[in-house]
């Protein structure tokens, strides 16, 4: 054993020692909670959850079902997805639900045609110039909004040393006050065709599952993963090691707020219209999909991979307690639990770890 | 100088005091559809009056707030206050506070649980909510029934918050339509709340769809939601000739999607009027004239053979 550990500094791989990725208890919890469904539907409804049990279908998939699964978490999945990056970096963004609804009434703004039904559109915001444009511009001003809102969340956590939570809550405040300013209060309707096609159908979700491979492949495989998580991990240690620590960040929370840019152009595409209320609360289900998949508000652990399965649970539960007809209050109640139940079961594992190291 | 130019401000300043009159007006939400439709009416109602003076609040759905709001204008000696109540079994402490300061209060909208023990200057001004789920599960039952399908037909029902008394209201209307004997042929397989959203609704109702049940008609609590299940309903290719779908409000995007044919009824409340009437109740009892306690603004059916009529009015 002695001569093994010579030249590792006493560090020696232990196969003793090894612990399944975290991913793979999430993934667990998403089979167990798939397979709950299915046994209370064949109790209760007397049918198939994720099943084709009528013969619908041409596989053996209840395929609207696994369809609209992922299609209801997709939006809010693509913000957690530059969340997950920002709490693995040590931080924490409350600000994405209301950059979502501001984006979403300036983006939609651009994305208006001028005639409905042969009449001038009533919900016009700006002049018959600024209508029918390319698509190319609600999108450039959504995405340009949304960097906007995140560069400034990172400056003030990174220059201005204001922790993340106040700085990102003084945004979630006054981004919402932007997006009911900017028309005060009136919805926005009738986008251009080319623009209601970037939500149709499940664009939602292959915008979705495109942006995470992406992101699981920048955090696994790039300078900038490796620096993300190493000041989640270690601040002090992260810079002294040569990272500019201030300016990283300023790029992570960018990312975010470019991410709920690309949210809330996906919204209101699928809605066809945008309204100041967009977006409530929907940090808070982002933060919840990221922890529940394993990622740890202390910062430096966690992963791309586990917020996607995050997502899945979330969309496994609202679907499957609407198979069962139950009412939403029983929903909430259920998901209030499961994110608990996450972080009690990740802090065990961890403790656990920690007495076997 | 400078002190004759002080006397002068001193004194426009009173003038303007004298004759204009100044209501202080809490609003829920400035973020809802219906009533940033109705806040406009009261502000273009006020324009067109001479030297009414309107302060608008936004009281953001916080009960503790609106009252701070009120109090806040009591203070400032504003001759009249209109509020559009945040929770309506919080109105007590709002009347009490503006009968002791003797200033009329007028509410809007929303009907507050006090409403029959109102102090004598102060008025409500709503639509009666019992009309509105009323008239538009009732349409769909006729037209159900003129669709031939009396024989047994099965809907479902999308809720609004249920913390909100229109939704509860809205949401057994349709269940007492179903009970009456012309209508007992509907059934609900399923009613769920989708929170007012489109969004929501369009996930609730694909939700349902992925399940394959049979079903004919689609209540809505309101026409956001009525719009995200006929969304829904679409995208899984569902003629929407073949589904009765109803909501509420007759906001414009629901009443361009009933002349696309997609929407089969709506109701319309008369946003404009409840803002305009809440006004003309508070400078009415702002003045000492007589005013009805309970004014009521009626709802209206609205269906494709009368949606260009509505097009323009809310």
């Amino acid at each position: 054993m002695a001569e093994a550990s010579h030249g590792t500094g006493g560090l020696t791989f232990d196969k003793t020692k090894r612990q399944w990725p975290n991913e793979m208890n999430v993934f667990g919890a998403l089979i167990l909670i798939v397979a709950i469904f299915e046994g209370l539907g064949a109790l209760i409804m007397g049918q198939s959850f994720l099943f084709d049990s009528n013969d619908r279908f041409d596989s053996i998939f209840n395929e609207a079902r696994l369809k609209i699964i992922i299609l209801q978490v997709a939006i809010i999945g693509i913000i957690a997805l530059g969340v997950t990056q920002v709490i693995i970096s040590g931080g924490i963004d409350l600000s994405s639900g209301s950059v979502v609804g501001a984006t979403a009434m300036i983006a939609m703004s651009f994305a208006q045609v001028a005639e409905v039904n042969g009449n001038p559109n009533p919900k016009a915001v700006f002049g018959p110039a600024w209508m029918d444009l390319p698509i190319l511009v609600p999108i450039m001003v959504g995405l340009l909004c949304g960097i906007f809102a995140g560069m400034i969340n990172g400056l003030f956590v990174a220059y201005a040393r204001i922790p993340p939570f106040i700085a990102t809550l003084g945004m979630m405040v006054s981004a919402r006050g932007v997006a009911k300013w900017w028309t005060s209060g009136q919805p926005i309707s009738f986008p251009t065709e080319s623009y209601a096609a970037i939500g149709k159908g499940m664009m939602p979700v292959i915008i979705f599952v495109v942006l995470a491979v992406l992101f699981h492949l920048v955090m696994k495989y790039t300078l900038y993963g490796k620096h993300t998580y190493a000041i989640g991990s270690n601040e002090d240690a992260a810079r002294m090691s040569g990272i500019n620590v201030a300016r990283h960040k300023v790029l992570v929370y960018t990312i975010a707020g470019m991410l709920a840019g690309v949210s809330a152009i996906v919204l209101t595409s699928k809605n066809l219209t945008a309204q100041s209320g967009m977006g409530i609360i929907y940090e808070l289900d982002a933060i919840a999909m990221a922890v529940i998949g394993g990622v740890s508000l202390a910062g430096g652990r966690g992963s791309i991979i586990g917020t996607v399965i995050g997502a899945l649970i979330f969309g496994v539960i609202i679907s499957g307690f609407t198979f069962l007809r139950l009412d939403a209050f029983y929903q909430e109640m259920v998901k209030g639990g499961i994110i608990v139940g996450a972080v009690v079961l990740d802090q065990w594992r961890q403790q656990r770890a920690a007495r076997r190291a | 100088m400078k002190k004759m130019l002080l006397t002068t401000g001193l004194v426009t300043l009173l003038g303007t005091s004298v004759l204009a009159e100044t209501i202080g007006v809490s609003i829920a939400r400035f973020d809802d559809n219906f009533l940033t439709v109705m806040r406009n009416g009261m502000e273009e109602h006020a324009a067109t009056l001479d030297g009414v003076d309107l302060q608008v609040e936004d009281a953001t759905d916080d009960v503790a707030k609106q009252l701070d709001q009120i109090n806040n204008f009591i203070a400032s000696g504003v001759d009249a206050i209109i509020v559009n109540i945040v929770d309506t079994s919080a109105a007590d402490a709002m009347s009490a506070a503006a009968e002791s300061a003797g200033i009329p209060l007028v509410y809007v909208n929303r009907e507050p649980t006090n409403v029959d023990t109102l102090p004598d200057n102060q008025a409500f001004v709503a639509s009666n909510e019992i009309e509105s789920g009323t008239l538009k599960a009732f349409q769909i039952c006729r037209n159900l029934r003129a669709a031939g399908k009396s024989g047994g037909a099965r809907a479902y029902m999308l809720m609004g918050q249920l913390s909100n008394q229109a939704a509860i209201q809205r949401s057994k209307d349709v269940e007492d339509v179903l009970a009456m004997d012309m209508c007992s042929f509907i059934t609900l397989i399923d009613s769920q709340t989708a929170e007012w959203s489109r969004d929501q609704a369009q996930d609730l109702m694909t939700n349902w769809l992925s399940s394959g049940e049979p079903f004919d008609a689609v209540f809505a609590n309101n026409d956001e939601m009525a719009i995200g299940a006929i969304q829904a309903m679409k995208a899984a290719g569902i003629d929407m000739a073949d589904v009765e779908v109803g909501g509420v409000d007759a906001t414009q995007d629901a009443l361009l999607a009933m002349q696309a044919g997609d929407l089969d009824v709506t109701v319309f409340q008369d946003a404009n009027g409840q803002g305009a009437g809440s006004v003309d109740a508070a400078l009415a009892l702002a003045r000492g004239e007589d005013v009805e306690q309970k004014v009521y603004i009626p709802f209206q059916l609205v269906t494709p053979d009368n949606v260009d009529e509505f097009l323009s009015r809310n």
